[in-house]
């Protein structure tokens, strides 16, 4: 307790609170930039954390977070693009009633219902971490090699076209890990000659690659395509009649949201479609669905919102990343010299309670603002194609630069940005690469101390209960999805 | 995603795996008595092993949507081009002003027509790079070749 004061009194300091006012403006902003996601947006930013203290750089990328996750919803309904893949299901309803003149009730609906959805799950967050944290405290290597490949074999389900091309993106990361000087032996792998690569390749000019110059080639092959703003009214605060309308809609969802994002892989995009659903089923007026229910909003909304501090409990209490964005957030973390995991709720709590505190921060922040200024924000997200997407490619280009000063990495950019596309193109996914590069060195350091420990016998596994119940899991999780498509198919036939 | 998809698909990481597991004997070998038979490119080859398994089942994975791939527009083909020009002018005549230009050149490139508009945009996004990461950092930005090329 005295360490989460200690947290909230980091917002007293007024550097803090800039660092969390400057990292809610940003993600808002960019986060409402259609086809910018909240993952492009941290990979993007990623870069100015580099200056920063690491509690500043915490705080920036806890904030960054919640707003960008916001800011997808303001396009959503405005312009009926989301400026976030989560906020897809907002547009079912928001952009039918911003068609009907009620973009300003949309608009409020969807900053209380993400304001709520947020602070529920950072309350969760502050509680089911620190027990997480403490149940994998006493996790030797070989449980966390089983944990790391649960995490890994996670990554099957998550997004694209197949959960087999999902591991091969997903081994394809672990691959990477592996570049640079091999710490046991010291043996030079993969490196080409190239003293780059000698240390590994660098987390930032990979993310900057796939996300957001990849992201600009597909926006090359989508140009054209014209936006049309939807007229906003004055954004305003929900009137009782629609918080009673919504609140078992935005509880329910705050809830579902939570507990998505805590399952690793499953991230708000899943939430809100799931907290649609579920918005629709309980709903009085299920036929008001589609043709702008304001339920509607606020269900996806939470979901979304709340998914975020879900997300954030594996990541800080054991290390790893349920999704794309919240393994930029630890490789941002990685690159400060912080490995989040266990360990860290004992060795360095200011700097977990500092994600707490700006997260909370960020949500009450992005509802002040996003009732204030969301006529500003809709305006940026018409900012034209032509004028958006060379300065991402320079900012992307000067973020692949600045940590280290080093033009090999813009090259490492552009090269990844080349092989986004193509996986893109051809239906992997790009998240499951980010998490294997992330995990990567993790799995194989507690491999080779396990393999140590059981003097070399494989089977040492199976004598570590924890260790046995989560390679079953992984196991499971693995088989389960192609038993589920031959029986899917076996009943089609 | 055809089946063609999924081929090549799975054709390019079996081959990416067989070329980089081949690559893995060319590491240097350390006494066995210091890896203890966890030698650098034990871990390399299991992961490679399991890509290679993991290719063979997505080749053999049936077709789930017939359409084909849509044509990459050309666009897609001159936007990546502009990344290595970009490189080409960082060297020529340095980060700052190669920005600039990017910003122009791919601005008319992508359809923008408003000088005006464009300049401006242009000219404030390079700033802003300048002020932040110039000026505030104090990161060096790379200079050009070509002004000392033609000084010499």
């Amino acid at each position: 307790m005295d360490a989460f004061l200690g947290g909230l009194a980091l917002l007293l300091d007024p550097y803090i609170l800039l660092v969390v006012l400057a990292g809610t403006l940003l993600g808002i902003t960019v986060g409402a930039l259609p086809g910018i996601s909240g993952s492009t947006t941290t990979a993007l930013l990623l870069p100015i954390t580099v200056t920063m203290t690491p509690v500043a750089a915490i705080a920036f990328l806890g904030s960054l977070y919640c707003a960008a996750n916001f800011g997808g919803s303001i396009t959503a309904i405005l312009v009926n693009a989301p400026g976030d893949p989560s906020a897809s299901a907002t547009t079912f309803d928001g952009y039918p009633m911003a068609a009907k003149g009620e973009a300003g009730r949309a608009l409020g609906m969807s900053a209380v219902a993400s304001a709520i959805g947020g602070i529920f799950s950072v309350v969760v967050l502050i509680i089911a971490a620190p027990l997480l944290a403490r149940v994998a405290y006493s996790f030797g290597p070989p449980e966390y090699f089983a944990l790391a490949v649960f995490g890994l074999s996670m990554v099957a389900v998550t997004g694209g076209d197949s959960a087999v091309k999902n591991l091969i993106a997903g081994c394809f990361g672990v691959m990477l890990a592996t570049v640079g000087i091999d710490l046991t032996t010291g043996v030079e792998r993969f490196t080409f000659g190239l003293y780059s690569f000698t240390d590994g390749i660098e987390f930032i000019p990979v993310l900057i690659g796939l996300f957001a110059l990849s992201e600009l080639l597909e926006q090359a092959a989508a140009l054209g395509r014209k936006a049309t703003i939807a007229k906003l009214d004055a954004v305003r605060l929900p009137s009782w009649a629609d918080m009673r309308k919504c609140w078992k809609a935005i509880w329910l969802s705050s809830g579902l949201g939570t507990f998505i994002g805590i399952l690793p892989a499953l991230g708000a995009t899943t939430a809100a479609m799931i907290a649609y659903v579920e918005t629709r089923r309980w709903s009085n007026e299920k036929d008001q669905f589609g043709k702008g229910a304001i339920e509607g909003v606020a269900g996806p909304e939470a979901a979304n919102n709340a998914a975020v501090g879900g997300a954030m409990v594996p990541t800080l209490a054991l290390g790893i990343p349920g999704s794309a964005t919240t393994a930029i957030i630890l490789a941002g973390l990685i690159v400060q010299g912080v490995r989040p995991g266990p360990h860290l709720f004992n060795e360095q709590p200011q700097l977990l309670y500092a994600v707490f505190s700006s997260m909370l921060a960020a949500n009450l922040l992005y509802l002040v603002l996003g009732l204030a200024a969301a006529r500003l924000f809709a305006r940026i997200s018409l900012i034209p194609p032509p004028l958006l997407w060379p300065a991402v490619f320079v900012l992307s280009v000067i973020g692949a630069y600045a940590p280290n000063q080093s033009i090999d990495e813009v090259w490492i950019a552009i090269a990844f940005g080349g092989i986004g596309f193509l996986m893109r193109r051809y239906g992997f996914a790009l998240a499951p690469l980010v998490i294997g590069l992330v995990l990567g060195r993790l799995v194989e350091e507690t491999l080779k101390q396990s393999l140590l420990i059981f003097d070399q016998n494989w089977t040492g596994f199976l004598s570590r209960p924890i260790a046995l119940v989560l390679l079953a899991l992984t196991l499971a999780s693995l088989i389960a999805p192609q038993i589920y498509a031959l029986t899917r198919r076996r009943a089609r036939t | 995603m055809s089946r063609s998809a999924n081929l090549v698909g799975a054709t390019t990481a079996a081959a990416a795996a067989v070329v980089l597991f081949a690559l893995t004997f060319t590491f240097e070998q350390m006494p066995e008595g210091l890896t203890q038979g966890l030698g650098a490119e034990l871990f390399p080859r299991l992961v490679l092993g399991a890509i290679l398994v993991l290719s063979i089942l997505l080749a053999m994975s049936p077709e789930q949507d017939a359409e084909p791939l849509p044509q990459v527009p050309p666009l897609v083909y001159a936007s990546a081009a502009s990344f290595a020009v970009f490189m080409a002018l960082v060297w020529a005549i340095g980060m700052l002003a190669a920005m600039f230009a990017y910003l122009l050149g791919m601005g008319l490139l992508w359809g923008e027509r408003r000088p005006v508009v464009l300049l401006a945009s242009s000219g404030l996004v390079t700033l802003a790079v300048w002020a932040v990461f110039a000026h505030t950092f104090r990161i060096p930005l790379p200079h050009g070749h070509l002004l000392a090329v033609a000084a010499f």
